[in-house]
């Protein structure tokens, strides 16, 4: 899609084309970065279940997957 | 402001042109408007008094388009320089997410931009910006005026450019360093889409 805009930004011409090309490059880079801290991964984690969550320091739950499964197994 | 947001796909950026009054802020927002296609930029509003100076602030829309799946806007501000409008400037300042400091080039207007740029910690300091990490860029506009009546660009660096950001000279009503000045702040703000604080996600 960033190629998209480019290839917009070049049939625009000029020195707001040049600009919305440079930051559409940017904004394509930044992105999938975020995409991919923003979408949860597909795939189960690997890491052996505990059955309590941890906690890290004055009560600060630092395992919260493990903590939504437990809830889970006790709605059941 | 949310800078980027996941669940509706807007990337929005608002960007500030701050400076001391008559040091060309307006007539950046001006060229860029001049140069952006119509479909790609709203109504530019601008509030002046009788003796044509900015009363409010300047306010030009530019809609990017969709980038990588975003709908993509920058909000491009200006802030009315005269020390009498420093309640208006605070209100702009309001979830900005990069600034563009608009340095007056002419020596005797050298005061003013200290004083401008003082105004400008102090504001984004009370609406809880770090005015060290801030997206910032400096433009040392009026570079066509007689060398005689301008500073140099290495004076205008010792003096105000402490932090060393982005500089770049600008006569802006010919359109010099304008849009250089813009992508450079727009990639500074966008740099930040990856930090921690970003909102709205």
């Amino acid at each position: 899609m960033a190629k998209d805009a480019e290839k917009q930004a070049e049939e625009e011409g000029g020195e707001f084309a040049d600009f919305l090309a440079d930051v559409s490059k940017e904004i394509a880079q930044r992105v999938e970065s975020l995409d991919k801290r923003a979408t949860p991964s597909a795939t189960p984690p690997t890491t052996e279940k505990r059955k309590a969550p941890i906690a890290a320091d004055a009560g600060v739950i630092v395992e919260w997957p493990n903590v939504a499964d437990r809830m889970i197994e006790e709605m059941r | 402001m949310s800078l980027v947001n996941f669940t509706a796909r807007e990337i929005t950026c608002k960007i500030v042109y701050y400076g001391p009054g008559r040091s060309g802020k307006t007539t950046n927002l001006q060229y860029v408007y001049g140069r952006v296609p119509e479909s790609r930029r709203g109504r530019m509003v601008s509030l002046a008094t009788q003796t044509d100076r900015t009363l409010f602030f300047d306010f030009l829309p530019l809609d990017l388009g969709t980038i990588s799946g975003f709908a993509t806007r920058f909000q491009l501000y200006t802030v009315p320089g005269q020390v009498y409008y420093a309640a208006t400037r605070k209100l702009v300042l309001q979830g900005v997410d990069g600034v563009v400091f608009v340095a007056d080039s002419q020596s005797r207007q050298l005061a003013e931009n200290i004083e401008s740029l003082q105004d400008l910690h102090a504001n984004l300091a009370d609406e809880g910006l770090d005015p060290r990490t801030i997206p910032l860029v400096m433009q040392y506009n009026k570079r066509d005026l007689p060398t005689a009546e301008i500073s140099m660009v290495e004076s205008l660096e010792e003096t105000l450019n402490f932090r060393g950001v982005p500089h770049f000279p600008a006569a802006a009503i010919s359109g010099k360093g304008v849009f250089e000045t813009l992508r450079s702040i727009s990639t500074l703000v966008l740099a930040r889409l990856s930090a921690p604080a970003v909102k709205g996600s």
